[in-house]
């Protein structure tokens, strides 16, 4: 089913734009790949020597990743295997799982392999002996996380299903009725998907709020101790950021309600940016009134933070905007955009930023093309 | 100004590639079209370039007055639009629905002709549910109440009226017909129950691969009702002619 959709979506686009993706893309990959050999040469001496890199680094980051690869394609392929249509077909619960566990193998195995060839490249590039056998071993790793997440969303495969399911709502009063009765009413509401407007506790929202917490408290312990307004200036912005990239959603700028309403694309943008900008600078203001408290003097130090923090998350509206129905692919856009940009930067100079500011506002103009003309 | 709704040479479609092509219609206040056609006629791709959902590839659209590609925004204030059921925001209540509508158009939530709406198509009840928990029918009733807010000057139903019970059919037909008679509005119905037609509309259009292949004025459509099954035979004859040329 997934091989289908995606042959269905590659038919569907134009010659012209799979020819640019293809040659654009294919460009970029190659340029990358000879950017990163250059600066593995550059660091290989470094890299070769580093232990902490070696023996924990390089194997967490590759169960993480394995982890979060495991998770995000079980969940694919178990919401095809579970999906409504085939709920009338006489299939058993242990089938679909097998269905679904025979999907995560077959994209498995070719991220395990590009995983284990990576390594190894990355490792022959260094001069680092043994080569294949630290590729088998990263693969081993990447495998490990994989496997495990896989498994443990394959054993419990209605929580998906609760998860997509749960939209039922619990009666009272809206809790967001007062924040959300700017033009057009209810939109923040519809953008979180709050049932009825009500928010329903869950322990991924308490586990975002306690880590979010722990690092506003953190970085103005630390700023306070050190009279110093550097970390806590640090933690407002980019706790401030992460807020708005995890609050921001703007799946509703594509649907017909709005689309055939007499509203432009501006005012439904800046409405949905409304809250989450709000929550952001909520958050920023307690580090940042640390780091005034802190060093009185540096008032230019959170001032500047505050001021990044907007222009941060005005580039990142536009991201979520043009992945209105993919949060997560945004925010890894995003923030490999900003990563790519800081690196060529160091190289390059300020110039590589005006490219940064030429991609938001492409994307700005093929987001309003899109929710004036589909 | 009588006329609300000018299509000119309008070609319209997907990617670049026209779906429905040299399209002209011109309705005035009073008029009640119903726009027949088989499955993947066009007619809601007509309705999605009329809505503005789609670029217009050539050609126009006016809505009481009002150039939909100069002016989308003003122009879309003069139509009501019937959406979809699947594309409703299912999180939200039926109430909070209405009051995201009616906040986009500028009046109240109970600005609705026709007395209390809600309880004629029996909303009462569910209004303060989330639509998520809809069935389609209501779920239709919904989408029709939201587009009769701010009674605008053009109302178009594509389909919609389709799934409803007998009572909300009865009672969605009074409201259009009522809605017409004041000589304020005009409506598109976009269906496939061929036989509801001539005793709903005072105009009919049938669509075929794209463009308009036939049409029937009020005389024509009241003397085809006078017989019974005679507009339905003379809409197959037209879809067969079609299909062998």
């Amino acid at each position: 089913m997934l091989w289908r959709e995606l042959v269905a979506g590659l038919r569907a686009m134009r010659r012209r734009d799979l020819a640019w993706i293809a040659l654009g893309g294919g460009g970029l990959l190659a340029y990358a790949i000879a950017d990163i050999v250059v600066a593995l040469h550059a660091a290989a001496e470094g890299l070769r020597n580093d232990q902490v890199l070696w023996m924990l680094g390089l194997p967490i980051a590759l169960v993480v990743l394995g982890c979060l690869a495991g998770n995000a394609i079980s969940r694919l392929c178990l919401s095809r295997a579970f999906a409504p249509f085939l709920k009338a077909l006489p299939l058993a619960s242990a089938e679909r799982r097998r269905m679904a566990g025979a999907g995560i193998f077959a994209l498995g195995l070719p991220l395990t392999l590009v995983t284990a060839m990576s390594v190894g490249f990355a490792c022959s590039v260094i001069g680092k002996p043994l080569a294949p056998a630290w590729g088998l071993g990263a693969a081993i790793l990447f495998a490990s996380g994989f496997g495990a997440a896989a498994l443990w969303r394959l054993r419990q495969p209605r929580r998906l299903l609760d998860e997509a399911g749960g939209e039922a709502a619990p009666r009272g009063r809206p809790l967001l009725r007062r924040l959300d009765r700017a033009r057009p009413r209810w939109l923040a509401s519809w953008a979180w998907k709050l049932p009825g407007g009500h928010m329903r506790p869950s322990w991924k929202l308490a586990a975002a709020c306690l880590l979010l917490a722990t690092a506003a408290i953190l970085g103005a312990s630390a700023s306070l101790a050190g009279r110093t307004a550097g970390p806590a200036a640090v933690a407002g912005l980019m706790g401030g950021i992460l807020v708005f990239m995890l609050s921001l959603r703007c799946q509703p700028l594509g649907s017909p309600v709005l689309r055939t309403a007499p509203i432009g694309f501006t005012r439904v943008w800046l409405r949905l940016v409304q809250l989450p900008l709000q929550l952001s600078l909520a958050f920023f203001l307690l580090p940042a009134g640390a780091a005034l408290a802190a060093e009185p003097a540096a008032w230019s130090v959170p001032a500047a933070s505050g001021l990044w923090l907007l222009v941060l998350n005005g580039a990142y509206a536009v991201f979520g905007a043009y992945f209105l129905n993919a949060p997560f692919v945004a925010m890894l856009s995003f923030a490999s955009a900003l990563a790519y940009a800081s690196y060529e930067t160091f190289e390059y100079g300020r110039t590589v930023l005006i490219g940064l500011v030429a991609l938001v506002f492409f994307l700005c103009h093929r987001t309003r093309q899109r929710y004036r003309n589909g | 100004m009588d006329e609300v709704l000018a299509v000119s040479r309008l070609s319209a479609g997907y990617r670049g590639r026209p779906v429905v092509r040299g399209i002209g219609l011109s309705l005035g206040r009073g008029d009640i079209l119903g726009l027949l056609g088989a499955n993947g006629s066009g007619k809601s791709t007509l309705l999605r370039a009329i809505t503005g959902q789609i670029p217009l590839i050539d050609g126009s659209v006016t809505i009481d007055g009002i150039d939909l590609a100069d002016a989308p925004e003003r122009a879309k204030a003069g139509f009501g639009l019937a959406i979809e059921p699947h594309e409703l925001p299912a999180p939200l209540s039926g109430r909070q629905y209405l009051e995201l509508v009616a906040s986009i158009r500028g009046c109240a939530p109970d600005d609705l002709p026709g007395g209390d709406l809600l309880e004629r198509l029996a909303l009462g009840r569910w209004i303060d549910r989330p639509i998520a928990e809809y069935s389609l029918g209501t779920r239709a009733k919904l989408s029709i109440v939201a587009a009769l807010l701010g009674q605008p000057p053009l109302l178009i139903f594509d389909e919609t009226l389709n799934g409803f019970d007998p009572v909300a059919a009865w009672e969605a037909k009074r409201v259009i017909a009522e809605l017409c008679a004041s000589g304020r509005h005009a409506v598109i119905v976009s269906t496939h129950v061929v036989e509801a037609v001539p005793a709903l509309c005072n105009r009919a259009v049938l669509m075929a691969d794209g463009s308009l292949s036939r049409s029937w004025d009020a005389a024509q459509l009241t003397e085809a009702s006078s017989v019974p099954g005679a507009f339905e035979e003379s809409v197959m004859q037209a879809l067969r002619t079609q299909a062998a040329a």
